[in-house]
């Protein structure tokens, strides 16, 4: 099953450790140092299976690339802030931009098949797919999303 | 012009190889898509065969240009196959739904010999 999307207006929870947070500026062209530096963590870890490193750069870029493009316009004085850490025994990336956020109502239903020719707006929906939790707080300015590391994934229930 | 794809023009078919792994970078994913897109104007009808058997990472925006592609190709009434999508691909495309439009192909020389088969 899918996971869900959720929008919430308050802030974040505090994490329950952190190992790895930075600002970063709104560089596009340094998007991919940034992102590296959360997979090398993620992976030292053990935390993400190799087979399921592409999800995660899918997941890493997706969210970086928003904030910020979208978030904070692409503006390179204005950072975006990364952190890296658990909640629930999960790990956890959590992207925020200074940006305000945006209306769920302009994220296009995949679902529909009048959207399939859409040329945006399937990145949420991918992440979905592969993430246990995606939550977008402050009115859509901060990211938070989850995955169960491999060992704790509970089991694929038997077809 | 990108310097991350070989364009070849052979028998009235058109294998663009793309040679870049992570197709992640608004820098590498637009001009990606502008010389892919330069191809449908330059041949009539084209028969274009897309070979990404190279490409690990993938980022949406790119897949939104290869809608965007498709697009094109059939404005142009020409034909357009995906090849070599690897398992790390694969999966992105079918959650789109994508794979019900695409032509898909395991490998470029499928493609081509069943554009040659097909030719007008």
């Amino acid at each position: 099953m899918t996971t869900q999307l959720v929008f919430r207006q308050d802030p974040p929870p505090a994490l329950d450790s952190v190992w790895w947070a930075r600002n970063w500026p709104s560089r596009l062209d340094r998007k991919l140092e940034a992102i590296e530096e959360v997979q090398n963590t993620l992976i030292a870890r053990g935390q993400v299976a190799e087979d399921d490193l592409h999800w995660l750069m899918l997941c890493l870029d997706e969210a970086v690339t928003n904030a910020m493009l979208h978030g904070n316009e692409g503006d390179h004085t204005v950072p975006i802030a990364i952190q890296v850490g658990t909640s629930d025994g999960r790990w956890v990336v959590v992207v925020s931009d200074q940006g305000d956020g945006f209306l769920p109502e302009a994220i296009p239903d995949c679902e529909n098949p009048d959207n399939l020719l859409l040329e945006h707006g399937r990145g949420i929906r991918l992440m979905l797919e592969w993430l246990d939790q995606l939550i977008y707080f402050h009115g859509g300015s901060t990211v938070w999303f989850a995955r169960h590391p491999p060992q704790d994934r509970p089991p694929c229930p038997s077809t | 012009m990108s310097e991350h794809v070989i364009i070849e023009s052979y028998d009235k078919i058109v294998l663009a190889k793309i040679t870049k792994e992570r197709l992640l970078e608004p820098v590498v994913i637009g001009p990606l898509g502008a010389a892919l897109l330069k191809e449908v104007d330059r041949h009539a009808r084209i028969a274009l065969v897309l070979d990404l058997s190279e490409v690990e990472y993938m980022a949406s925006a790119f897949i939104g240009q290869l809608v965007a592609l498709h697009k094109a190709v059939g404005v142009a009434k020409g034909r357009l196959a995906l090849c070599g999508l690897k398992p790390s691909i694969l999966p992105l495309i079918k959650v789109m739904n994508l794979d019900k439009i695409f032509v898909i192909y395991p490998e470029a020389q499928a493609a081509i010999n069943l554009f040659k088969r097909q030719a007008p």
